[in-house]
């Protein structure tokens, strides 16, 4: 066999889109523009500490409630802190505690989905069991069980937003297993005499991954709403922290005196941040999978 | 021809038509149930009972608004009270009088009251209430929070009408006490002796035992272990019913999630009444809302910060003045609480019998003190005094992290205290304050009865003060205490109670902040608001022109 | 394998789910910080009172005496009292239920709409603006907090056009439907929509709609992309079939076409994700729960939490659990009946 040419092909596979994004249509811009979003979001997270008019956490630097306008673009709420600048500084919660997740989850989920769907047997009926239970206990509030128990701090979030999460990754990556492991070439690989970890390691896992990006993806979009929801409980950072899901959930109290800016403004941000993971997701999935063309 | 006839047949359906359309209209509306509002009045709050409706266990501030319209006490405050004994007036007892050491009550029972089933109110059912209540010793009730079983030794039934209460200890605050809902008088044909009446599903009368109040419970529905709906509708054996009472026959109680579930519907005019809680944000938008009146009133429910002595650094006095003296009170009620609420100098509030503005000697806020009393423990701006500040997230008290954010930064605003937030949920908050980990937490207060006794004796008194967890003991403070409690002058408790006050700023063990005022907001027609020291939302006062 | 054999390994495998998340949740719960003896002490810590308190609780047994303890009474249908107020948790859970059953099923009838609808649309010209344009619309309403969507219609709807009611499920002077009353046969559901059906109030019927629409709208619109996703999908494998040329090609019209023969076949998946997403439906009712005062199960849980209620936790989530495995579990027997392929 042609060893470069299976391993670019390969290669290839591996990062779906290598050969230019604008033949893939529709999928390849969803990519681009989810990454776009997704990017622009985390630099300007990164700079706020410079490029904020006012520091986000300062309370009275307007009155309470103003409405946007010139000294403040988008308003100021009840204590009197600019909207502007929290909105600026306030992604870093939410970015943390999905990265974070997302880190927790590859690291527990990828392993043990390859190791059961490899494995088979009683081991694999075994997880499968406790997977499915976890699945089937509602997310939120095992998130809510879990990050009230733990105590407050990203961390906390991240793990309790990453033990609603593992039991996806193994879903899909045990589906994909099942179906890789009766292919041809990994039964000429286990007749060549290949080590169960080499067949796992050089076979499998790379055709796994595009899944796994695929599911990462969802679950970078997923873990952002969950600590917004978890935010919207009361079990999110300290106050004096700038946070996009603490002012959702503070402007909720306001609702009644119409300043929707208060909400509006982090709530799109929310919605651009997990809508550019989404979005990536989608593109990323239509690419593995291509869907019919007529 | 044959347009006519087509024109004649298509005016024909055309009228048709309108007739069905008219009907299906006029149908719809006379079918609507009609709704009078002098004869019903719908109020909504977001508060919940949370235990149930009987005295010898409900504990909360809800369950004790309803027990007060189901029930009667022996005396009560009257509508617009300010917390001196003046306001206190006869309920069921027409007239009492106290020994001289003040350690025997009698009371002289009104006559021809009658219960449901016409048995007549005497001083028995005295007896009964107050030997059930102690007996029962519920964990969960006010006989034990307050101490019942500590202050009276027992109830004799003397004659007919006449009852007399035995104390253990002189209690200066004893009618007090027995204005509170805790003492309202049971009704035996509902109350067994040893055991707590709860919610009974679909059965509302057996679900309190109370009988003699201007209310009856017609309806009372508890969905997902909260209030969903009560219905109070006018008893007509009142007793009181000759001076007009309740004014409005039928009280519908609906129970909203939160504050703008709340606002938003008295904003719709869903409701009439609308009645804690509203956050400031809602008031003032209501304030300027000209189809709603916002009522204010005093407030006795008190917000302080509490230092915890048990090691560094609140185990110095100084510091703890200096903490003091660094807190800026009107960021607090100006920013967060927009102006509702007043400025607190003493544990006892505005308003009550023997408040002093005590904590103004330290400064409001008064940076220069705080710096020197630091510097001469070392700290200055290079080197802070830094510490924990605690607040809980259950929203348990009202907009606390926005008080602790204000708190930071006033008082890190001095220049050389360095604060970081904390926090829990309510909870885990609860835990921590048992565990005594919390340098500087943040708590509240609601009375249980109209007295500085109970705004003193649960804080600084070492064996009363004890649930705070901020080890503060001091014999002379003690003393204090136990002295204002027994005597009955009111000229002496004064000075005490004065006394008391300045011993607290000496020693700072906790630091009062605001005192909350009360708000109702209602539509226009509606009258008959009180909103005073008592707390007390009387139902039978409300109404509205139609 | 044959039905018979399909139903009862799927059901025998339901059991020990069940028992596993009912141990978790009963693990989790204790290791939760905060007591719930505590929280009935809110002023003055009586001692002795405390410890009382603990005995009459049951938490001073050991641990593994109130596990056998609450499992027994699972077996008996009694899921304990509350720690709050000593009521039966069975009772309230039952009172909680019906209110998120019917925000669920009326959402549930919105995303499913909604989805068919633009789904089939959709799929009427792949690559099309159209297309994109719903495939946008549907990635879009899935990345929408749930709450901010209702708090959006809040202020829209409610705040601002004052076209619908932004709060609980019936106006407040109205009285509660009482279900069918005819003669001693008193039954009622707790759907107010099918109890103002039962009474045969048509007023309240309306009602309980209006109250029901802005929570089943925002909880349905960020459901509808699953649905939407699905439904497309599902259409343009099958108009690519040839009995759907052969259809178009004896000259039928497109829209029977469309909706009497492709989307049949389409259906099924849409009936099975119903199912899957039961679960996350529960989930989300909990936050759409708490901005729109509804009373349901997903509020009940949160209050319980903040009261370390270990008894009513365990409960409701041991029923939620139970209910949704028992929803997919009919889901899989009516997919594995109507698609004998999956059994094999």
């Amino acid at each position: 066999m042609d060893e470069p040419k299976v391993k670019k092909s390969m290669l290839s596979s591996l990062i779906p889109g290598l050969s230019s994004l604008s033949q893939r249509g529709l999928a390849g811009w969803l990519v681009v523009l989810g990454f776009i979003m997704v990017a622009s979001i985390v630099v300007v997270t990164a700079i706020s500490p410079w490029v904020v008019p006012y520091n986000p956490s300062q309370i009275n630097v307007g009155k309470p409630l103003l409405s946007p306008n010139s000294q403040f673009l988008f308003g100021t709420n009840d204590l009197g802190q600019d909207v502007f600048s929290r909105v600026l500084s306030g992604g870093g919660i939410m970015l943390e505690v999905s990265i974070l997740s997302v880190i927790i989850c590859l690291l527990i989920g990828v392993p043990l989905g390859l190791f059961s769907s490899y494995a088979g047997g009683v081991v694999d009926r075994f997880f499968c069991l406790i997977m499915d239970s976890i699945y089937a206990f509602p997310g939120l509030v095992l998130a809510i069980a879990i990050a009230a128990m733990l105590g407050r701090g990203v961390t906390n979030m991240a793990l309790s937003i990453a033990v609603v999460y593992v039991p996806s990754y193994f879903r899909v990556i045990r589906s994909q297993v099942l179906s890789i492991k009766e292919m041809p070439y990994v039964e000429a690989a286990n007749a060549a005499g290949a080590k169960g970890r080499t067949v796992l390691s050089r076979y499998i896992f790379p055709n796994v991954v595009p899944s796994i990006v695929v599911v990462a993806t969802v679950n970078f979009a997923d873990a952002i709403l969950t600590a917004a929801g978890l935010t919207f409980i009361g079990l999110g950072v300290s106050v004096d922290i700038p946070d996009w899901g603490w002012d959702l959930t503070n402007g909720r109290r306001l609702l009644s005196s119409g300043a929707w800016w208060v909400i509006a403004y982090p709530g799109l941000m929310i919605i651009l941040l997990a809508l550019g993971f989404t979005l990536m997701g989608e593109g990323l999935s239509e690419m593995a999978n291509p869907r019919l063309r007529e | 021809m044959k347009d006519t006839k087509a024109i004649g047949r298509m005016t024909i359906v055309g009228i048709v038509i309108v007739i069905i359309i008219i009907a299906g209209v006029a149908g719809y509306y006379f079918t609507m149930p009609t709704t009078k509002l002098k004869e019903t009045l719908v109020m909504g709050t977001t508060d919940s009972v949370e235990s149930c409706l009987d005295p010898a266990r409900a504990y909360d501030y809800f369950g004790w608004e309803i027990i007060q319209s189901l029930g009667c006490g022996l005396v009560e405050y009257k509508a617009g009270a300010t917390g001196s004994v003046d306001d206190i007036v006869p309920s069921l007892a027409a007239s009492w009088n106290v020994s001289d050491d003040g350690l025997v009550w009698t009371f002289n029972l009104k006559q021809g009251v009658k219960y449901e089933d016409g048995t007549e109110f005497n001083a028995t059912h005295v007896k009964y209430t107050f030997d059930r209540g102690i007996g029962i010793d519920d964990e969960d009730g006010a006989f034990v929070g307050i101490g019942y079983g500590g202050i009276i030794n027992n109830v004799t039934v003397t004659s007919t009408y006449v009852a007399k209460f035995y104390l253990k200890i002189p209690f200066a605050a004893f009618l007090s006490l027995l204005a509170c809902q805790a003492s309202y008088i049971v009704d035996p044909a509902y109350a067994p002796m040893t055991s707590v009446v709860v919610y009974a599903e679909g059965n509302a009368r057996g679900s309190h035992p109370m009988g003699l109040g201007p209310y009856k419970l017609a309806n009372w529905t508890r969905t997902a272990g909260k209030d969903y709906e009560m219905r109070l509708e006018a008893n007509a054996n009142y007793w009181n019913a000759s001076g007009g009472y309740p004014k409005t026959k039928k009280m519908i109680l609906k129970f909203y999630a939160d504050s703008t579930g709340l606002a938003l519907a008295i904003q719709a005019q869903e409701i009439d009444i609308a009645f804690r809680q509203l956050g400031a944000t809602d008031i003032n938008t209501m304030k300027t809302n000209t189809n709603l009146k916002v009522w204010e009133g005093t407030g006795a429910f008190i917000q302080y910060l509490v230092l915890q002595e048990k090691y560094a650094p609140f185990n110095n006095t100084i510091i703890r003045q200096a903490v003091g003296a660094a807190i800026n009170r009107t960021t607090i009620v100006d920013t967060v609480f927009l102006g509702q609420a007043q400025k607190l100098y003493s544990m006892i509030p505005i308003g009550m019998f023997g408040h002093t503005d005590a904590f103004l000697t330290l400064g409001d806020p008064n940076y220069t003190k705080t710096r020197e009393l630091l510097a001469d423990l070392g700290y200055n701006e290079t080197n802070k005094l830094s510490f924990k500040l605690w607040y809980e997230t259950s929203g348990h008290y009202p907009s606390s992290p926005q008080q602790a954010q204000v708190l930071k930064s006033s008082l890190e605003a001095s220049g050389v205290i360095a604060v970081t937030l904390d926090y829990a949920d309510w909870p885990s908050f609860r835990t921590h304050r048992q565990n005594e980990d919390m340098d500087a937490y943040i708590l509240g207060w609601y009375p249980d009865y109209i007295d500085p006794d109970d705004y003193i004796q649960p804080f600084v008194d070492s064996s009363g003060g004890s649930w705070i967890h901020h080890n503060y003991n001091n014999s002379e403070m003690d003393k204090l205490i136990a002295w204002a409690r027994g005597n009955t002058t009111a000229a002496a408790r004064s000075s005490l109670y004065s006394q008391i006050q300045n011993l607290m700023v000496e020693d700072c063990p906790m630091i009062p902040t605001y005192q909350g005022s009360a708000y109702a907001v209602t539509t226009l027609k509606i009258k008959g608001v009180y909103l005073d020291i008592t707390q007390s939302w009387r139902h039978w006062l409300l109404y509205a022109e139609e | 394998m044959t039905l018979r054999t399909y139903v009862i390994s799927r059901i025998l495998l339901t059991i020990p789910m069940i028992f596993i998340l009912l141990t978790m949740v009963f693990l989790v719960i204790r290791v939760l910080p905060g007591d719930p003896v505590l929280l009935h002490f809110e002023k003055q810590e009586n001692p002795a009172a405390m410890e009382e308190m603990r005995h009459r609780l049951g938490l001073d047994r050991p641990l593994w005496v109130q596990y056998f303890d609450y499992v027994a009474g699972l077996f008996r249908g009694d899921l304990g009292e509350s720690m709050q107020d000593y009521s039966s948790v069975t009772q309230q859970i039952l009172s909680a239920f019906p209110a998120t059953l019917e925000l669920a099923i009326f959402s549930m009838i919105i995303a499913v709409s909604i989805g068919i609808f633009l789904g089939v649309e959709a799929s009427k010209g792949y690559g099309k603006t159209r297309d994109n344009v719903i495939r946008v619309f549907g990635i879009v309403t899935y990345a929408i907090p749930v709450f901010f969507l209702g708090m959006v219609f809040q202020m829209v709807f409610g705040l601002g056009l004052h076209w619908l009611p932004v709060g609980l499920r019936l106006p407040p002077r109205m009285d509660l439907p009482s279900g069918l009353n005819v003669g001693s046969l008193h039954f009622s559901t707790g759907l107010y929509t099918i109890d103002g059906l039962l009474e045969g109030n048509v007023y309240k019927f309306v009602e309980a709609l209006r109250y029901l629409a802005l929570p089943s709208l925002t909880l349905g619109l960020v459901l509808s992309g699953v649905f939407i996703r699905l439904t497309r999908s599902n259409m343009f494998e099958t108009l690519r079939l040839d009995y759907v040329t052969a259809a178009r090609a004896r000259g039928l019209s497109e829209t029977t076409v469309t909706y009497g023969y492709a989307l049949r076949n389409a259906f099924l998946p849409v009936l099975t994700m119903m199912g899957l997403q039961f679960a996350t439906l529960l989930g989300g009712a909990i936050l759409t729960e708490t901005t729109f005062s509804w009373p349901g199960l997903g509020r009940y849980i949160v209050d319980r939490i903040n009261f370390r209620d270990y008894t009513a936790i365990q409960g409701a989530v041991v029923f939620f659990g139970i209910f949704v495995s028992v929803v997919s579990l009919v889901v899989d027997l009516l997919y594995a009946y109507l698609d004998p392929r999956i059994r094999l």
